[in-house]
């Protein structure tokens, strides 16, 4: 399958760019944060008011007419805050919905290297977990950041009106606070990197042992596990508590800066009262500034950690998006209907280093040449190439030299849907979904085939009687849980998802190993109606399961030691089919064949 | 016996590091109670402030340096508690998961997933951070509530009757409070499981990458999680939006609050009863109390939360006693590497295993086999066979105890084992299954499984399994790591890892489901005489459909339809 899948160069996008993708949104949240603002940089003007009047005998009625005022404005603030807060998670979950969506995508379409390295586990974590973190920020950020900010720089506006002294020195108190605040986070990052990445090993790590938690009861081997899990623990003990600390120094430099700036203020309030300069009623209202400035930078210091988190998550869903696949762009062109004609030119492959994994070469200067409706029978030992001609025509690979047409179309031409829909490939490997025994066979995609056509296919396959006994029928769960399907019956239920494509090629990579004689003649039978007026490769572990086909093709270390018409190649007694045929039961192993009986 | 409350699980679980949980919980004691000097201070402050300089009152520089002193002493405070607390709370959560993670992989007793892998991962993150967010708010509560009592005390002191009435709106948020939770409880429920949706849908999407790509399923399965995420983003909405609206009803009872204190000090003022420096205590303390108040109401719904949460987790633990998994447990995790814990059972030699009447049926009610009952003869091979579905996989499991309730016995020797799944193990039985599990780490591990053994017994198994040649392959032989799930071995080896890993228990029965895949018949052949000729003794349980395996059998059952053809 190609690398990249339509829509993946959106993905590349800034996440920004996702961000401004709701105007009308955006801009009705900030004016609710604005008045939120206002209408709380106007409550401790009350305040100063009511206070100074109280000592200067103003009446009660005035008193009172002032605290009134104030509750209105006091609820009015709330109800805007909230309502801010409302839009503003509506955006937040909107963006990373819409990131999460081209995140999945473009992971997707990154080469089979990568997904080797990874468990679905450790991809949850950071493909959920980290944009999960980073939409809650976002969420959060413009009221509660984005708000204090905007309080802060009221607060100092309406300070300085006061006496430019108060201004200024809080001015650069509280630019110091957070220059102090920057440094400390910046330096917290990488931990609290460190720590999500710990934290995706540990459930990647668990994730992976309750899937073959059978395997290891059944083999005592569960104390060895626990004693993996240990190192695992440790390396997240290590790296938490390493995060942790660096939170700390956030916070306890930003408390200690935040007293030095209390102090200093309190002392010029106290004389400026005292002269007479300011009125006991403007020192109490300097005093609730003070008290709002404090609640601003501990909510914005507190939602650092959030910072950090987000900030964290964002590098490495960057990183992500920045895994590159090894393969080049889809082309556009579709695949004509009926049998297909493929033809490799001089392949040559290895499979690309990556991580700890060198270069091989697999298969070198490989040709051949299938007509429409024909059957090659694919014979080889193991490690010989076989499943690597599978992949490569499945485009998980490209080529290092030489070119694949289907069709007469080069691979590369071909846009990923239609290679997908001209290619069907059936193997021993089956994955099925914790899901419908419908979407298991639609992949989701209910639009791909009806019910009546479903039940139909099923009972062509030989799993009527199946379906019938299912306790819900096509709606039935299957999967993971295991209980309504043994492992032939998931191989004929594979069987039926590539029929329903109607492939123009099919591969048959030793479909029938895992099962009884008795499905095999099943599976056989199937496999016959489905072979017809297709043209199709099998890979065979067996001489008797090529016996039908047209071509004969003998793979030794990536080279194609033999290749021909099959008829002709048995009636030559120097050819290698020819001996493989004569020194061979019909139960024969391949391998041991071709090991000795391979002629150099 | 009665199943312990949410409460005494916690407790319990504060015995893990104990001390350092008792000592963090004493430096936030003193951090949040502190504030109450803080309200005394400025109430001196103020009304010294008034009076003025002829007053006579306290030197209100004199407060301030307090002020100072205090606070540089709460910073102290602040880091002897996070320094404390981060220590003890990590490692609670990392106490819960190992706990719950070495149930599951060494309890006695068939274990079976209550769900897929993924899911049960989630209960492992999303249901340890909700018992971990309820363990913050324990260790904050003597605080709180500590400085409640002073404040109410101090404030009460001033005048009653104004404490009461400022009180009651905040007592009204509470009520109100309670009123939205039970709403707030059923969305956040409905966040989490379409959550779940999401997450088990991803770890379901990269499981099975190739699959979805050659079906060129790509564009459905993504418009499918587009919508699973949709689904998502409205439940997550309800919930933000109740969650405000929980948190402005407390707010907006402080500006109510606030507003009944100036209606009275209007004339109390004015008569002199009440002062500046009275008003500023009152402000100061009102916050803090509306805070407690949240807190406590954000306590009762993650109490509420943390049981959920509990109870959860013991479903997935099925069958272990209470408070099993909170119960104190060294980590180990600092200092020196812990040792391997071996519980190998001891070998019984078998002489003859009699399983009689075994049945299972499955969590939905099916029947999957009935009324099983064979001997199995020492040193013979025996081979089920029959077609697909017929019960092959399900019966070798029931037999070794991989599956809950199951009917019926097994006897070694003639004596029913009484607990199969922690017996039927190396050395006195191994399994390979129909699909093998390999694990991320070297090949070797996986094979040895951290099990002693004796000179060459890992060689001998390689060879039995036909490995040899597939090692020398890899660059690193035995050392070379083989990737989530084995994923860098092709499927062949995989099977043979899997078998190499059965004979290096040396074990006196092996049960083998369909080892053909992996083997061509004639390398098959090879693996039967070398193992026949290593231990003659040894007695076989096989699937397969070979019939070269069929001949050399000793017995054959042909199952059908979950049960045995005679």
């Amino acid at each position: 399958m190609t690398g990249n899948i339509p829509g993946t160069n959106r993905a590349r996008q800034n996440i920004l760019d996702h961000g401004t993708a709701h105007p009308l949104r955006l801009t009705v949240t900030l004016a609710l944060l604005l008045s939120s603002v206002g209408l709380q940089l106007f409550v401790p003007q009350l305040l100063r008011d009511f206070i100074d009047s109280a000592m200067g005998g103003q009446s009660g009625a005035y008193l009172r007419g002032i605290a009134l005022t104030f509750l209105l404005a006091a609820i009015g603030r709330q109800l805007l805050a909230a309502a801010a807060t409302y839009g503003s998670a509506d955006l937040g979950w909107r963006v990373t919905n819409r990131v999460r969506s081209a995140l999945a995508r473009h992971v997707f379409g990154l080469d089979l290297e990568f997904h080797k390295s990874t468990t679905p586990g450790n991809l949850i974590e950071r493909i959920d977990g980290d944009l999960t973190a980073l939409g809650n920020f976002m969420s959060q950020f413009a009221v509660r950041v984005f708000g204090g900010v905007l309080l802060l720089a009221g607060v100092l506006v309406l300070l300085w009106q006061v006496s430019p002294v108060f201004g200024a020195g809080l001015l650069a108190f509280t630019g110091l606070e957070f220059a102090i605040i920057m440094l400390t986070r910046k330096r917290a990052v990488p931990a609290t990197m460190q720590e999500r990445e710990s934290s995706a090993e540990l459930f990647g790590f668990i994730e992976e042992r309750l899937a073959g938690l059978d395997d290891i009861r059944a083999n005592g081997g569960g104390n060895h596990s626990l004693w993996s899990f240990n190192a695992v623990m440790r390396r997240y003990w290590r790296t938490s508590l390493n995060a942790w600390m660096q939170r700390l120094t956030v916070w306890l430099s930003s408390y200690g800066v935040y007293v030095l700036g209390f102090v200093g203020t309190t002392f010029v309030m106290i004389l400026m009262v005292r002269s007479g300069a300011i009125t006991v009623g403007t020192g109490f209202m300097i005093f609730q500034y003070l008290y709002i400035l404090q609640n601003q930078i501990e909510i914005i210091t507190n939602h650092m950690q959030d910072v950090q988190k987000a900030a964290a998550g964002l590098t490495r869903v960057r990183q992500l998006m920045e895994e590159t696949s090894g393969l080049a762009e889809p082309g556009t062109d579709t695949l004509p209907a009926g049998p297909l004609a493929l033809e490799l030119d001089g392949v040559t492959f290895r499979y690309p280093a990556r991580g700890d994994l060198p270069e091989r070469v697999t298969l070198s200067d490989v040709s051949l040449r299938l007509r429409p409706g024909e059957v090659l029978g694919l014979l080889g030992r193991t490690g010989s190439g076989k499943t690597t001609v599978t992949r490569l025509l499945f485009r998980f690979y490209d080529p290092v030299r030489g070119q694949i047409r289907l069709g007469g179309m080069p691979l590369q031409e071909l846009s990923a849907e239609g290679l997908a829909s001209g290619v069907g490939l059936v193997t021993q490997d089956v994955q099925l979904f914790q899901a419908s025994v419908r979407d298991n066979l639609t992949f989701f995609d209910s639009g791909r085939a009806t019910d009546g056509e479903l039940e139909d296919l099923i009972q062509r396959i030989g799993l009527g009687g199946w379906l019938r006994g299912l306790p819900d029928g096509l709606e039935t769960r299957i999967g993971a849980g295991g209980s309504n399907l043994s492992a032939g019956e998931a191989q004929l239920l594979a069987l039926a998802r590539v029929f329903l494509k109607d492939p123009g090629l099919v591969i048959l990579d030793e479909p029938t190993s895992r099962l009884d004689p008795h499905t095999e003649e099943l599976l056989q039978l199937a496999l016959d109606r489905l072979l017809h007026n297709r043209t199709a490769i099998i890979i065979a572990h067996r001489l008797e399961t090529v016996r039908k086909a047209d071509q004969i093709l003998v793979l030794d270390d990536g080279r194609v030691a033999e290749l021909g018409d099959r008829e002709a190649l048995a009636r030559d007694p120097a050819s290698r089919y020819a001996r493989l045929l004569a020194a061979a039961g019909a139960d024969t192993s391949l391998d041991e064949l071709l090991q000795d009986g391979g002629a150099t | 016996m009665k199943k312990p409350t949410t409460l005494r699980t916690m407790l319990t679980l504060t015995g893990y590091r104990r001390n350092v949980f008792l000592i963090s919980t004493a430096f936030w004691l003193l951090l949040h109670s502190t504030p109450v000097l803080f309200g005394i201070f400025d109430r001196a402050l103020f009304d010294s402030l008034a009076e003025g300089p002829e007053g006579g009152g306290v030197n209100p520089f004199l407060i301030l340096l307090l002020m100072g002193l205090l606070d540089t002493g709460r910073i102290g405070l602040l880091a002897g508690g996070v320094i404390t607390w981060s220590r003890y709370f990590i490692g609670a959560h990392l106490l819960i998961r190992r706990n719950l993670l070495g149930w599951l992989l060494t309890a006695k007793g068939a274990r079976r997933l209550n769900g897929s892998p993924s899911e049960v991962v989630t209960r492992f993150r999303d249901d340890v951070d909700d018992v971990g967010n309820y363990l913050d708010s324990f260790a904050d509560f003597p605080g709180f509530a500590l400085f409640a009592v002073l404040a109410l005390v101090v404030m009460l002191g001033v005048d009653v009757q104004m404490t009461v009435l400022i009180m009651a709106p905040l007592g009204l948020s509470v009520l109100l409070a309670r009123v939205l939770q039970p709403l707030i409880r059923a969305t956040r429920r409905r966040l989490r499981e379409a959550t779940t949706e999401v997450t088990g849908f991803i770890g379901e999407l990269m499981g099975a990458v190739q699959a979805i790509k050659i079906a060129g399923a790509t564009e459905g399965a993504m418009r499918h999680f587009d919508g699973l995420g949709e689904v998502r983003r409205r439940a997550a909405l309800k919930d933000s939006l109740l969650t405000e609206s929980f948190r402005s009803v407390s707010d907006n009872m402080v500006a109510v609050s606030t507003a009944i204190m100036l209606f009275l000090a209007a004339d109390r003022m004015r008569e002199g009863v009440f002062t500046v420096g009275d008003m500023a205590l009152f402000m100061s303390y009102l916050p803090y109390l509306t805070g407690i108040m949240t807190f406590i109401g954000n306590m009762l719904v993650e109490h509420r939360r943390a049981g959920v949460a509990f109870e959860r987790l013991d479903g997935v633990a099925v069958d272990a006693p209470p408070l099993e998994l909170v119960r104190n447990r060294d980590l180990q995790l600092d200092g020196p590497l812990p040792d391997i814990v071996n519980g190998m059972p001891e070998r019984v030699p078998l002489q003859r295993l009699d399983v009689r009447g075994l049945g299972y049926t499955f969590p939905d009610g099916t029947e999957a086999i009935s009324d099983v009952s064979f001997t199995l003869p020492r040193g013979t091979l025996t081979v089920v066979t029959g077609r697909v579905g017929s019960g092959k996989s399900t019966m070798l499991r029931a037999l070794l105890g991989l599956l809950p309730q199951t009917t019926g016995e097994v006897l070694w020797n003639l004596q029913p084992i009484s607990d199969r799944s922690t017996f039927l193990v190396p050395p006195n039985a191994a399994y390979t299954a129909q699909v093998p599990r390999l694990f991320s780490d070297s090949l070797r591990e996986n094979l040895v499984l951290g099990r002693t053994l004796g000179r060459g017994a890992l060689d001998r198994a390689i060879d039995t399994a036909v490995m040899r040649h597939d090692i020398e392959r890899l660059e690193e032989g035995l050392d070379t790591g083989v990737g989530n799930r084995g994923v860098k071995l092709s499927g062949g080896q995989i099977q043979r890892s899997a078998a190499a890993r059965m004979f290096v228990g040396d074990a006196e029965l092996l049960v083998f489901d369909d080892l053909s895949s992996a083997l061509d018949a004639q390398t098959e052949a090879e693996l039967w005489r070398a193992l026949q000729q290593e231990d003659p003794g040894r007695t076989y349980l096989v699937v397969s459909h070979r019939p070269v395996l069929l001949e050399r059998a000793d017995q054959v059952l042909v199952m059908e339809a979950g049960r045995i053809l005679t």
